[in-house]
């Protein structure tokens, strides 16, 4: 990202002035489209230069569709595709009359594509306004009635005492103030071998151990909470159920590494998780553990809550600093890295939400109590959640290195209404597909990648026999495409090449698939267009009758 | 530092870039986001080159340079990748780049100039702004690059350009999209200089020259 741009939104942010993007998220939400207007009014209180204003205004799914007097959303996510194949999209544009990124002409009603609601355990889901409606009837309440707030199912653990499942108590920093030094925290979070539970997988000790070791005086804890993956609401739980486990795990991290200032971005697919954030917050700072001096330990840590705007990409650690700073949230190349170069140029810890969470954990009980939790596997527990496939779809946490089987059958009971189960695909939208048939693999890191696949987030969507397998290939392929930030040419061209290789009833041509594969992989900036072939080569390698090749 | 490019030792800064130790060493490797006047943008991957013991081939303008590296401009993989890379960048042009552009030279290094299309599929919208007395811009000839924007943003300091949209629709825009004449951009020239495509050019200039 430009040195210049990024000084003059810390510039910005020093003065206390809203960032570009979220003065055309006001806008949009106000008027329900943007003006020119809007685009100088974004320039002159954010200090950006009108060009760069207009560049973030093109960026950001929210700001790009009309809204009418009705803004619908349909949710077009992995798991919402498993549940109708899509169909549901066709339907609700009948049911409301409008097309899919139009508004009727009287202005009365809009309708939008978005990825991902997180209802995924009761899909197809549709969003209006703030409500987001699911499952058996939602179609015909958006065009009657309208729409009501879905259920969600309780999360569950299969710890006596969980690690991850629970409300936060803040006792893990009352303990690191009370009896671990900086440096102390940091070993046991180096020595606890806590992973990125985000997708990559990164030793968050170590990330902590650049930030900490960075020179600067201002430094800053990001939590990401852009769970873009279709198909997975582990964040959306962990933040409308327990945001103190993530605000004392930013908390943690900002003692470890010597910041004093946090930022949670969250993403706008969930309306409710910014408000429940933001009073989280507030309780925290009433009762002295966010603020100036907490518990009169003479450590100082505040948070703020961002919202997204919409793109996938924004997961990406450097997207999403950008977004935070309000800019067009593109990929930068690494080095240099967030932990010593990051938001606002000052050294950042960026970790996912739930790696965060399991901090609190790591600082009360120790090291050695957290590597104990899954025995011979990756230390600590993961939270798992599972589509609307399954017969008991929820979210679950659970020991690392249990058998998929274990998962699927045992805690999701399998799959509903005497279907059977014909692939999965964990950990995201660039996790490898797993055929049924591996159902016996291990759930952890080193034996999902034997086998093409991943850990990534923890979405286990399944596919039942009735799916149509080149049907997923573009279903991902479509979003990869529509997702890329646009920065490296290997991504923004090949996916959609990708993409049209699998369009309509085209022959696709195997060796010329898999030199792109080879080009998306070796070529791309970051994990988007790196990541984007291993499912398809999953749909290779199990399904290959199924895809039309020539 | 000493690092070795192509079986040469050469002596580098500590702070070189790997594409920076190529060219201490006499060495190029093809580039097209690459502008040695512009801070290293990683967008392009035409610059990708071998790097013993990297898991595959690496973008030389942003990787940075460690004592010992062992650099291969000639690795296989990565100038297969990067001549892939070209023929997409080819593939989204609704006509092909004048011959004398960098583009074109860059397609010609990698063996895929004048090669019969194999990829068929969308292309760039066209779209021209030939209002102003100096700078044209034709937009179906850009390919996201961002030279000119980092030239208007990091030489000039006008930004007056940006980088718009997303995925395949990614492009610029000078201003709010108003063109040249209306927007602040004070006609320096610097976007059309560093432009490797045609897209942005200097169409006074060239008459002045003929």
């Amino acid at each position: 990202m430009s040195r210049n741009l990024v000084e003059l939104t810390g510039r910005g942010h020093s003065r206390g002035a809203p960032t570009a993007l979220e003065v055309l998220k006001e806008a949009v939400e106000r008027s329900g489209a943007l003006s020119d207007e809007d685009r100088r009014r974004a320039a002159a209180a954010s200090g950006l230069p009108e060009a760069t204003v207009y560049g973030i205004s093109t960026f950001y799914e929210d700001l790009l569709r009309p809204r009418g007097r009705r803004h619908v959303r349909v949710c077009t996510g992995t798991a919402c595709f498993a549940a109708t194949g899509g169909r549901h999209v066709a339907e609700l544009e009948q049911a409301l009359g409008v097309r899919l990124g139009e508004r009727s002409a009287d202005g009365a009603c809009s309708l939008a594509e978005t990825v991902c609601l997180g209802l995924c355990h009761s899909s197809p889901a549709f969003r209006e306004g703030e409500i987001v409606d699911a499952g058996e009837g939602a179609i015909g309440r958006i065009a009657g009635a309208g729409a009501r707030e879905a259920a969600e199912p309780e999360w569950r653990s299969v710890l006596p005492e969980p690690v991850l499942t629970r409300r936060g108590d803040w006792s893990g920093l009352g303990h690191a103030l009370s009896s671990l030094t900086p440096e102390q925290l940091l070993e046991e979070v180096t020595a606890a071998e806590l992973r990125g539970r985000g997708g990559a997988g990164f030793p968050a000790g170590r990330k902590w151990g650049f930030t900490r070791a960075a020179a600067g005086g201002r430094k800053f804890i990001v939590a990401n909470g852009d769970e873009g993956d279709p198909g997975s609401y582990i964040d959306k739980y962990l933040l409308e159920r327990s945001p103190e486990l993530v605000l004392e795990g930013m908390a943690l991290a900002g003692y470890a590494v010597g910041a004093s200032h946090g930022v949670v971005l969250v993403r706008s697919e969930y309306p409710r998780a910014r408000g429940i954030l933001e009073r989280a917050v507030a309780d925290a700072r009433r009762r002295g553990w966010l603020g100036p001096d907490v518990r009169a330990s003479g450590f100082d840590f505040d948070v703020s809550i961002l919202e997204g705007a919409g793109s996938y990409v924004v997961g990406e650690e450097t997207a999403l600093l950008a977004c935070i700073e309000g800019l067009r949230g593109t990929v930068s190349a690494r080095p240099p890295f967030p932990a010593v170069r990051g938001l606002y140029g000052m050294p950042t810890v960026v970790n996912n939400v739930e790696t965060l969470a399991n901090v609190p954990f790591i600082a009360r009980h120790g090291a050695e109590a957290y590597r104990d939790l899954s025995p011979g596997a990756t230390p600590g527990t993961k939270l798992v959640c599972f589509n609307e496939r399954f017969a008991k779809p929820g979210v679950w946490e659970v020991r690392f290195g249990t058998s998929m089987r274990e998962l699927c059958e045992g805690l999701a009971g399998g799959i509903a209404d005497g279907h059977s189960l014909k692939a999965l695909q964990i950990g995201g939208p660039l996790g490898g597909i797993l055929p049924a048939g591996l159902l016996d693999t291990p759930f952890d890191f080193d034996e999902l990648a034997a086998r093409g696949c991943m850990v990534g987030h923890g979405g286990i969507v399944a596919f039942d026999e009735r799916t149509d397998m080149r049907a997923v290939a573009r279903h991902l392929l479509r979003f990869g495409a529509d997702e890329s930030c646009g920065k490296c040419f290997p991504c923004r061209i090949g996916l959609r090449r990708a993409e049209e290789m699998f369009a309509a009833d085209a022959v696709v041509d195997r060796l010329r698939l898999e030199e792109l594969l080879e080009t998306l992989e070796l070529g791309s900036l970051c994990a988007h267009g790196g990541g984007m072939p291993a499912p398809i080569r999953s749909l290779l390698a199990h399904f290959p009758n199924e895809l039309g090749l020539g | 530092m000493r690092v070795s490019v192509d079986g040469s030792d050469v002596e580098v800064p500590a702070e070189a870039t790997v594409l920076e130790a190529i060219h201490a060493a006499g060495r190029t490797v093809p580039t097209l986001c690459f502008d040695e006047r512009q801070a290293p943008f990683g967008a392009c991957r035409v610059c990708l080159v071998g790097v013993a013991g990297a898991p595959g081939p690496q973008p030389a303008c942003t990787t940075p340079c460690r004592a010992d590296i062992e650099i291969d401009t000639t690795d296989a993989v990565a100038r297969r990748v990067a001549a892939a890379v070209v023929e997409l960048v080819l593939s989204e042009l609704p006509d092909p780049p004048a011959v004398h552009t960098e583009l074109a030279r860059v397609a010609r290094e990698l063996g895929v100039w004048g090669r019969e299309p194999r990829w068929r599929g969308a292309v760039r919208e066209r779209r021209q702004d030939l209002r102003h007395p100096y700078l044209a811009l034709r937009h179906e000839l850009c390919i996201s690059c961002g030279r000119c924007v980092r030239a208007c943003d990091e030489i000039q300091g006008a930004f007056a350009l940006t980088a718009t949209g997303r995925g395949f629709e990614a492009g610029i825009a000078v201003g709010m999209d108003v063109g040249f004449r209306e927007s602040s951009c004070v006609s320096c020239g610097a976007c059309a200089d560093t432009c490797p495509t045609d897209a942005i050019t200097e169409p006074g200039l060239l008459e002045l020259l003929a």
